[in-house]
């Protein structure tokens, strides 16, 4: 039922019409999602009339109906779960990094955080999730969003190309250390899964997992990962990419991979303040999530010439990540090693994903530079629902790349009535 | 009524001109030369503080936004918060001189002065601190001035202490049997003839602080009438969104009369911030009574501040809940208003925003007659939001309305019971017959009226109206018992008087404190029980001469 060519480019005509080729398979997987999910049929019906023309009439579905409601046909090989904090922003379950280096951001799907909220990625539970049809009924302010995956394949398939394009550019070997916590630690997180992902990507010579979703971040088996990096030769075994031959044993060190949240990243800079761990040559940081609700916001400016002066890894090197919980497909700021400055930089995601920004008074689409916010039409959600309305704002430009500016601004204003966050946590239901 | 203090004199005295000019002077109430020039839309920056005449003005200030306000507000070290407090205790002894009826009409003389020279310019300025439209601001500030009137702190005062002379000296208590005892307290009436008469007193302590809530104008001026009737001196930090008219209505105190403005500061500092955490401790150190509205987390960080010997009183913050009868949907409140319309009111007034604003209303009239009112409501917003608009959204507000719509209707299509579908895929049972959500405007608006059992609610603000159909008043009870610790004001429509003696029983019961005609909702009478207490006598303490 899902065997949907992710990439759009394998649609008959796609290389002359990108587009149209888009078009056909988001109303293929619409209609698909309609004759065999009759919540989410429902839910068309009420919010809409008649039948879309085009993906972009198709009604989004805003991230936070995840909460309430599992969204998905058929039987959930795992189920992915947000950081659940609840209401008025005041911490993030999607997101990934701003682009206007203002700090904060967009907070990120949680990943597995400490207790005190520090994790930052996605949160995501595998197995025995068996969200068949929808049938589970609605809770009453559940907490943490929950995103019921259909295949773990493909969400690989979703993200395993964009992060090798994103993270492994010149890099035959990596050592990986990641802070983002071992998905056997925390399955139910989205980023932890694809962090587990990378570490069984071929070029990966050792993941040191230096994240404890209760401890944070251990800086000490950050220092042993790298002292390790930096004893082993890259033994080169056999082809490790497609692109480049196999290289003979040398005594420079691989480069590493860290894995972050921003959050984890400044944990580990502040840990490291009097004494500076410079990484090996070519080493590159993906880094994602952002730190409001969590601690104090910093530009990311700032972090990068943090990150420089302790990690030694230049800005080029450094990887913002996009994505959320509730969406397969991700978004990259730039490639390792060619990044330019964090101000000028445009995320991108796959050709299988559509971003617009809507205007916040009635979502009605943008014109490109203009914020709004954002909604993505991602196909690799074929199996849940692929149009999201987030709660993120930022722009598009001409050519389709999103610039990230954080959550919707303007907090609520208060006066004396109680407010839902306050009213969910009285009644126990947050 | 000029907005702003930036042309001060030292001392933060307000200026001679302007407010202070025009005032009394101008009693034709023709408008001064601010209000006659062309208002724009845009608010004048406003000076956040009064101070009383004698301190130093503010050496540095620091400019924010309030809402759409630009206001400046002086720096952590601009102004001395224990000599202010020590300024203010001074003033204590001429307060105190002021006689009850006197004191009754300068601050009722003011307040209705402040209602009546309130130019368009200002109500602009009012709006924007609050985000509100400027036509809500209007009703909110004409809603809430009759009970600051002359007429309407003679009725406070003698509510709370049917011999006011307690306030100005040792009075003599009245006896058993006498009209108008002084003491409410049992052991004051022993029906003993032959008791010896005892004098009692009634006084606020010295110096009280206020902490204003957020956002909704009147609040702060409420709370600095009441301390001022019972001859404490106040000093106020409005709440970010209630800075313009508070400021406007000190100007006007100081002008009054020299006493108070000895007695009256207002300063506005940004809340909870930890830079500000040690000037607000030597003023929760100094003053005699903090009067605190807010949220738990304010609420909780002035009680762990506050030392033991200062009285704390607090305004948690609430939900305002309706109960509509089985003859509500169509019944009148009062001449030309229904249910709907008095609902939409009492949801829409001060943004939803307020503590007694109605949040859920719960339906007695079975689900079809609370289908149908929902409809009426729904036209009943709708035409309110034209004649009350909505105030500027932030993209924040908007995208967390989006949300919520999506959300419910995601969660109205997952109850929704589809015995036709066809799809392949076996068809959720719903759960319960009663169960479905439904939602008005489906798209966009400046409110929305959501149909849903009890336990999906949530309040949400932006004129939210949740309403629950309800099969009986046990059932009804039942629901409303989690909510008892915020509960507030109950309004009631549909429902006969001796069915709303005996209900009234059980709401009180669980929580309620406030239970009126639905009509009556959104602005109290100058003498209700806030919250529970006696506004006036929570403020005093009581001595007694034998």
């Amino acid at each position: 039922m899902f065997a949907i060519h992710l990439d759009a480019a394998q649609e008959p005509g796609a290389a002359r019409d990108p587009d149209a080729a888009f078009n056909r398979l988001a109303l293929k997987v619409h209609a698909v999602q309609r004759a065999t999910n009759p919540v989410l049929r429902r839910y068309w019906d009420a919010v809409s009339d008649g039948q879309p023309a085009a993906w972009n009439e198709i009604p989004p579905v805003p991230v936070r109906a995840f909460r309430d409601t599992p969204i998905v046909t058929g039987t959930a090989e795992v189920v992915f779960r947000t950081s659940g904090t609840t209401g008025g922003g005041s911490g993030g379950d999607s997101g990934g990094g701003p682009g206007d280096g203002s700090g904060g951001g967009t907070g990120n799907r949680s990943g597995g955080g400490t207790g005190d909220g520090s994790g930052g990625g996605r949160g995501n539970r595998s197995g025995g999730g068996t969200g068949d049809g929808n049938a589970g009924g609605t809770g009453h302010g559940i907490g943490r969003g929950e995103h019921h995956v259909a295949s773990l394949e493909l969400y690989r398939a979703a993200a395993q190309d964009n992060y090798r394009q994103h993270l492994f550019a010149g890099a035959p070997a990596l050592s990986l250390i990641s802070l983002v916590p071992n998905p056997a630690v925390v399955p139910d997180s989205s980023l932890a899964t694809m962090a587990g992902f990378i570490a069984r990507e071929p070029e990966v010579r050792h993941a040191a997992w230096a994240f404890d979703p209760e401890r944070g971040v251990d800086v000490d088996a950050v220092r042993e990962a790298v002292a390790a990096a930096a004893s082993v030769a890259a033994t080169a075994t056999g082809p490790t990419t497609t692109e480049a031959p196999p290289r003979p044993a040398s005594a420079t060190p691989p480069p590493i991979l860290l894995l972050t949240t921003a959050f984890a990243l400044v944990q580990l800079l502040d840990a490291l303040a009097d004494s500076p761990l410079p990484l090996p040559n070519g080493s590159r940081i993906m880094e994602t999530g952002g730190f409001k609700g969590r601690t104090a916001e910093i530009g990311r400016p700032t972090l990068y010439r943090r990150v420089h002066g302790t990690l030694g890894v230049p800005e080029s090197h450094i990887v913002n990540e996009y994505g959320m919980t509730e969406m397969l497909s991700q978004a990259y700021d730039c490639v390792a090693g060619q990044g330019p400055p964090a101000a000028e930089r445009v995320h991108r995601f796959p050709p299988w994903v559509r971003t617009r920004a809507l205007d916040p008074a009635d979502l009605s689409p943008l014109p490109a530079g203009r914020p709004g916010l954002l909604a993505h039409f991602d196909l690799a959600n074929a199996a849940s629902v692929c149009h999201l309305l987030t709660e993120d704002y930022g722009s598009v430009t001409a050519d389709g790349g999103v610039r990230l500016l954080g959550r919707a601004p303007g907090a609520a204003v208060r006066g004396c009535s109680l407010a839902a966050e306050a009213f969910l946590r009285m009644t126990g239901a947050a | 009524m000029t907005p702003s203090a930036t042309g001060r004199e030292p001392g933060g005295a307000p200026e001679t001109s302007g407010a202070v000019k025009k005032g009394a002077a101008d009693a034709t109430g023709a408008a001064d030369a601010t209000d006659a020039a062309p208002a724009t839309d845009s608010p004048r920056a406003t000076d956040a503080w009064v101070l009383p005449p004698g301190l130093p003005a503010p050496s540095a200030c620091e400019q924010l936004r309030a809402g759409d306000l630009p206001i400046r507000h002086p720096t952590r070290d601009a102004v001395d918060p224990g000599g202010l407090i020590t300024a203010l205790r001074d003033a204590r002894r001429d307060l105190a001189a002021i006689p009850t009826g006197e004191m009754v009409r300068i601050l009722g003389g003011a307040a209705e002065t402040l209602t009546r020279e309130l130019g368009r310019a200002d109500v602009l300025d009012i709006a924007a601190n609050g985000r509100l439209s400027a036509e809500m601001a209007r009703a909110v500030v004409d809603g809430m001035a009759p009970s600051w009137t002359t007429a309407a702190l003679d009725r406070l005062v003698h509510a709370e202490f049917p011999d006011p002379r307690v306030l100005d000296g040792f009075a003599a208590e009245a006896r058993t049997g006498e009209e108008g005892g002084t003491v409410a307290d049992a052991g004051a009436r022993t029906g003993d003839e032959a008791a010896p008469t005892r004098h009692i007193r009634a006084a606020g302590p010295p110096v009280t602080l206020h902490f204003g809530a957020g956002s909704v104008p009147g609040v702060t001026v409420t709370s600095m009438i009441r301390a001022l009737l019972v001859r404490s001196a106040v000093l106020v930090k409005p709440g970010a969104g209630d800075i313009a008219l508070t400021v406007r209505f000190a100007w006007l105190l100081h002008r009054a009369d020299p006493r108070l403005a000895r007695a009256v500061a207002v300063q506005y500092w940004p809340g909870g911030s930890p830079a500000w955490d040690g000037w607000e401790r030597v003023l929760l150190r100094a003053a005699d009574q903090v009067v605190v509205y807010g949220g738990d987390a304010a609420i909780e960080a002035v009680r762990a501040r506050a030392p033991a010997t200062a009285r704390l009183i607090e305004h948690p913050h609430r939900i305002g809940v309706a109960i509509i009868g089985a003859e509500g949907a169509g019944g009148a409140v009062e001449a030309g208003a229904s249910v709907a319309q008095a609902t939409a009111r009492a949801a829409a007034l001060f943004e939803q925003r307020g503590c007694v604003s109605t949040h859920l209303v719960f339906h007695l009239g079975g689900k079809a007659a609370a289908h149908e009112f929902c409809a009426a409501l729904a036209a009943s917003l709708a035409a309110l939001e034209t004649r009350l608009p909505p105030g500027p959204r932030t993209p924040a507000e908007l995208s967390a309305l989006h949300q919520l719509r999506g959300r419910l209707a995601m969660k109205g299509a997952t109850l929704r019971h589809a015995p036709t579908d066809e799809s392949s895929q076996p068809t959720p049972p719903a759960p319960d017959g009663d169960a479905s959500i439904t939602l008005w405007p489906a798209t966009s608006g400046g409110w929305s009226v959501v149909l849903s059992p009890a336990d999906s609610f949530e309040p949400t603000g932006s004129r939210t109206v949740w309403i629950a159909p309800v099969s009986n008043l046990a059932e009804l009870l039942e629901t409303l018992a989690p909510l008892s610790p915020v509960l507030q004001t109950i309004g009631l429509a549909g429902i006969d008087r001796d069915r709303a003696a005996s209900l009234a029983e059980d709401l009180f019961a669980v929580g309620a404190t406030r239970i009126v005609p639905l009509d009556q909702v959104p602005f109290p009478d100058p003498d209700w029980l806030h919250d529970g207490a006696r506004p006036l006598r929570e403020l005093v303490r009581w001595g007694e001469l034998r």
